[in-house]
């Protein structure tokens, strides 16, 4: 337990960690606050409760899940693979007018329903990317479960906002995305037999170059997608003066 | 003249609504008054997969008008002509593009609004809205 805190690895990885819990995890609070919002008042406290004890339930299954299915062959070239995608897909602009057809849930189990769906996806991400930098290490990957628990129960707005106020943000997480999936693909047992005859240099160069095609394939694509933002008209109402009845 | 007044629902926000009004008294007409609320982007693509944008919008619109309340109660009892207005983006951006489709004279606004960290982490409104602006800014303490 002691060498953990003088190995500057571990370090590393519990930063990892902890980085891609948050730039993870915040959806899932937003989705489970959002979800609830059409529910009659007196069940949204209840919807809440069921969809963020569920999602967080679910978290800790995935996790174990990951942590076993790790340990076969092959696995982790398709968890790479994975990552690789998840991190793409933080650079992606949203699409607007997407969602128009989703039906707004009315009564509690819709909604249950709707974060748990929304949190098995969310939560994939999540722990693939936790699995890939905690490198089958257990106490790392409890740890990164701990992290992100708040960060479902507790939507931190400001986390969201800086994540919009500085995009720098999300292209180093997708590019932290990319070095981990590069990483994990030198772990998988296919790829260290070949390694054992890979120079030392190329250990170091498949993450650095996993980062680069995460940023470099997700900025062109963004490209593509590309339409001047604009901040977008929601309401707008005159008021004249002089009277009270104007409301 | 056209003044254009940022809210953000905070107490200092609503200083210069209190600063326009008084500010009745020695301009010659009545200003005619917008209000803005700007609402952060929270929706991301993983949260459109799942939620709809009515959803979306409607939370939008109701911690929009919730932000507005005061500020409208202010110039309501002040009985003076005005217009509200919310967007969704980025604040300062979002102030400077309202008031340039406006065409509003002048931006009255707090110069701290937001709490200290929100302002440590994601740089001063004000100051940026008073940077990207062609009209002129006023500050209000």
């Amino acid at each position: 337990m002691m060498e953990w805190f003088s190995n500057s690895q571990m370090w590393i990885a519990l930063l990892q960690i902890i980085a891609i819990d948050i730039l993870l995890s915040g959806d899932n609070a937003v989705v489970i606050a959002l979800a609830c919002r059409n529910l009659p008042p007196e069940q949204r406290k209840k919807g809440v409760m069921w969809g963020v004890g569920g999602a967080v339930t679910l978290r800790v299954v995935l996790t174990f899940f990951a942590v076993s299915l790790l340990t076969l062959p092959y696995i982790k070239l398709v968890g790479a693979a994975l990552l690789l995608w998840i991190g793409v897909k933080l650079l992606l602009p949203e699409d607007e007018g997407e969602g128009e057809h989703i039906k707004a849930d009315t009564h509690l189990w819709g909604a249950v329903r709707t974060i748990i769906v929304a949190d098995f996806v969310m939560s994939l991400d999540n722990v693939i990317g936790v699995a890939a930098a905690a490198k089958g290490h257990m106490g790392l990957l409890v740890f990164g479960l701990l992290i992100s628990i708040p960060l479902i129960v507790w939507s931190s707005q400001l986390i969201l906002r800086l994540m919009d106020r500085f995009p720098a943000i999300i292209v180093l997480g997708g590019a932290l995305l990319g070095y981990v999936a590069g990483e994990m693909l030198l772990s998988d047992p296919l790829v260290q037999h070949w390694g054992e005859s890979m120079p030392h240099w190329l250990h170091q160069a498949v993450p650095a170059l996993g980062a680069l095609l995460v940023v470099v394939l997700g900025k062109w694509l963004a490209a593509r997608a590309w339409h001047a933002e604009k901040a977008l008209d929601l309401v707008d109402e005159q008021v004249t003066g002089k009277s009270d009845n104007t409301r | 003249m056209k003044i254009l007044i940022p809210i953000d629902g905070s107490a200092n926000a609503n200083r210069a609504v209190e600063h326009v009004i008084a500010s009745r008294a020695w301009l010659k007409e009545a200003p005619q008054v917008f209000l803005l609320n700007v609402q952060w982007k929270l929706a991301s693509a993983n949260v459109k997969m799942f939620i709809n944008q009515e959803t979306i919008n409607a939370y939008y619109r109701e911690e929009g008008m919730a932000a507005l309340a005061a500020a409208r109660a202010l110039l309501d009892t002040a009985g003076l002509a005005y217009s509200y207005h919310i967007s969704v983006g980025l604040p300062a951006e979002a102030i400077v593009q309202y008031a340039r489709e406006q065409q509003v004279d002048q931006i009255v606004m707090s110069a701290h609004g937001q709490g200290m960290l929100s302002e440590l982490l994601l740089g001063s409104v004000a100051g940026k809205v008073a940077q990207l602006a062609p009209m002129p800014v006023m500050l209000t303490k």
